[in-house]
């Protein structure tokens, strides 16, 4: 039971690294990322690649998938940072099937749909229970050093400037910042933040498959960060844990609840996650902690 | 000839995108967001044709039941779900509709179980022409695309709600000003959208299997095209759905089957990048 729940907890600190992605790109910079899913194979591939058949250390593959999320965010978001933000939205939606499509066919790069097995664990799997307390320590001390990091660039002049960006261009414009340069920073950030969400969920299943990265873990994930508040860090890490807790305890009600297969379960699950953001998003968009108005610093 | 009758593969399914890119294009232009939910409401529609040919066995009956339950189905997914949202930012709106869609499928999933159901339509010897291969099934569908999209292009252009909704979406203040009302103009749009979301769901499930997956599959394509042919604007949406569909069939010898999706990724960067403003669209709209 101990297990259940250590492993519960690190599935929820992965899900909080990725919802603080969202949270960045989303809530701060108005750009939403339909591929987080995409972003998450991309780091989760670079790293297990990098570690099972380049024999690198653990550290060094993490970096890796962090430069990895980063350059491809560049690359995708490079092509519509002058246009509407839904254009943007549109291109990740298709670059997330791109990457499934890849990492399935291409054997010779990705292992096609058997995946890459075998990849290095954070902690030597025989130590038991220490092996999920001690990936666990491991991944949340990454969600706490994102968390800070975010924080202090949300008050820092650049969070500032984006959330100026995301509520008028113009003006942003007008006051002399480069609209292109911060959405790129912003949107290239969050996704290497996707990226090393996706290097610590390989090395702690050690295992990675094309279909591990299906679109559904997107809308947990936007479902998790609108719920907590989309433009705090604290509201995404929150709604990340809140979402597992919900989705976990849906399992036990379904098998408490008499004639119902695990399939309708699976399915009522999502129809309650479907709806849970149709809901949130209609009547309360700012989520559990909204975004809070800083003040103007003192002259 | 290899070639031709790869082209001629591609037109049907190219109707079948230009009609699912004219949804995206109808709503895009007037309610002022991307659908996500349109490829899942295909997915209705193609159920609904199901349910209809089975219980009757005839492809009218089928249409009708596919036509009139998306319009439905559109019309109240609007005043539940997009109308409360009105004013909010695209990207809200975005948001909302993948959720919509998501539900949808999510729904129907539970409904239909997520075995491939087919229609059954009886085989008929193909038409040969000049060397080239025709399915007369193929014929009827494009048949039933035509009638489609000339009942869409005469609501726009030859009717009052028509030209209302063109109003609507050229410049919404000065439609407003001008005494237009906006929630009639909506419902229109709405069912009108439905009607063709259903019929592209119905044709999609023709040709292919039902699975509460289809129309996802499809959203991106419809995307592609209606960007392609200028957001906004239905002729373009069409067309481009039609060069999108050929593209992808022409493309297959060369890329193999597995990234037949890709082509249409590949041309939504490309249009993106060169010209965003698509074939037909205007500037204005883009940024």
């Amino acid at each position: 039971m101990l297990t259940y729940i250590l492993f519960a907890l690190v599935i929820g600190s992965v899900y909080a690294l990725l919802a603080q992605s969202l949270m960045l790109s989303w809530g701060l910079a108005g750009l939403v990322n339909l591929g987080l899913a995409g972003f998450f194979a991309v780091g989760a591939y670079a790293s297990a690649m990098l570690t099972t058949w380049g024999h690198a250390p653990i550290p060094l593959g993490v970096a890796a998938a962090m430069l990895a999320g980063g350059l491809v965010g560049l690359v995708v978001c490079f092509s519509t940072l002058r246009l509407r933000d839904d254009y943007l939205a549109i291109v990740t939606l298709g670059f997330a099937e791109i990457v499934r499509l890849v990492a399935s066919n291409e054997v010779w790069l990705t292992g096609g749909t058997d995946g890459i097995s075998g990849i290095p664990v954070l902690v030597p799997r025989d130590a038991g229970i220490w092996f999920h307390a001690g990936s666990l320590a491991i991944i949340a001390a990454a969600v706490a050093a994102v968390y800070l990091l975010l924080r202090r660039l949300l008050r820092s002049p650049w969070g500032r400037s984006l959330r100026a960006i995301r509520e008028d261009q113009t003006v942003a414009s007008v006051a002399g910042k480069s609209i292109v340069r911060f959405k790129a920073q912003a949107f290239s950030l969050a996704a290497a933040i996707a990226g090393v969400a996706g290097a610590f969920y390989g090395h702690y299943t050690s295992y990675v498959a094309p279909d591990l990265f299906q679109p559904l873990i997107t809308i947990y994930i936007f479902l998790a960060v609108t719920a907590g508040g989309n433009a705090r860090p604290a509201g995404a890490v929150i709604g990340a844990y809140l979402l597992v807790a919900f989705l976990e305890a849906t399992r036990f009600i379904a098998e408490l609840a008499p004639g119902v297969s695990a399939v309708q379960a699976a399915s009522l699950r999502e129809i309650v996650v479907g709806l849970g953001l149709v809901l949130v998003l209609s009547f309360r968009p700012d989520g559990l902690l909204p975004e809070r108005s800083q003040k103007a610093p003192a002259l | 000839m290899f070639y031709a009758q790869l082209i001629v593969n591609g037109l049907v399914q190219g109707l079948i995108v230009g009609l699912a890119a004219l949804a995206v294009t109808l709503v895009f232009g007037v309610a002022r967001f991307a659908n996500a939910a349109t490829g899942d409401t295909m997915t209705f529609g193609a159920y609904a044709a199901l349910i209809g040919h089975k219980a009757t066995g005839s492809l009218v009956v089928a249409g009708g039941a596919a036509v009139g339950a998306t319009a439905l189905l559109s019309l109240t997914v609007y005043a539940l779900v997009f109308r409360k949202l009105a004013g909010r930012s695209v990207v809200a709106l975005l948001v909302t509709s993948i959720g919509v869609g998501f539900l949808l499928r999510s729904v129907l999933g539970i409904v239909f179980g997520h075995n491939q159901q087919l229609f059954t339509v009886p085989l008929v010897r193909p038409i040969r022409f000049n060397g080239l291969i025709i399915n007369p099934f193929d014929l009827q569908l494009a048949a039933v695309a035509a009638v489609a999209l000339v009942g869409v292009f005469l609501v726009l252009y030859a009717t009052p709600i028509g030209r209302r909704m063109r109003a609507v979406a050229d410049n919404r203040e000065l439609a407003l000003v001008s005494g237009i009302r906006p929630e009639r103009v909506m419902i229109a749009l709405w069912l009108l959208v439905g009607a063709v979301t259903g019929v592209a769901g119905m044709m999609l499930g023709m040709k292919t299997i039902v699975s509460p997956e289809l129309g996802w599959e499809m959203l991106l394509p419809a995307f592609a095209a209606a960007i392609l042919g200028g957001i906004g604007s239905p002729v373009g949406a069409v067309l481009a759905g039609l060069l999108l569909g050929v593209a992808q069939e022409l493309s297959t010898p060369f890329v193999g089957f597995t990234y037949k999706l890709s082509i249409s990724f590949v041309v939504l960067l490309l249009v993106l990048l060169v010209r965003p403003r698509g074939l037909f669209g205007r500037l204005e709209g883009v940024r």
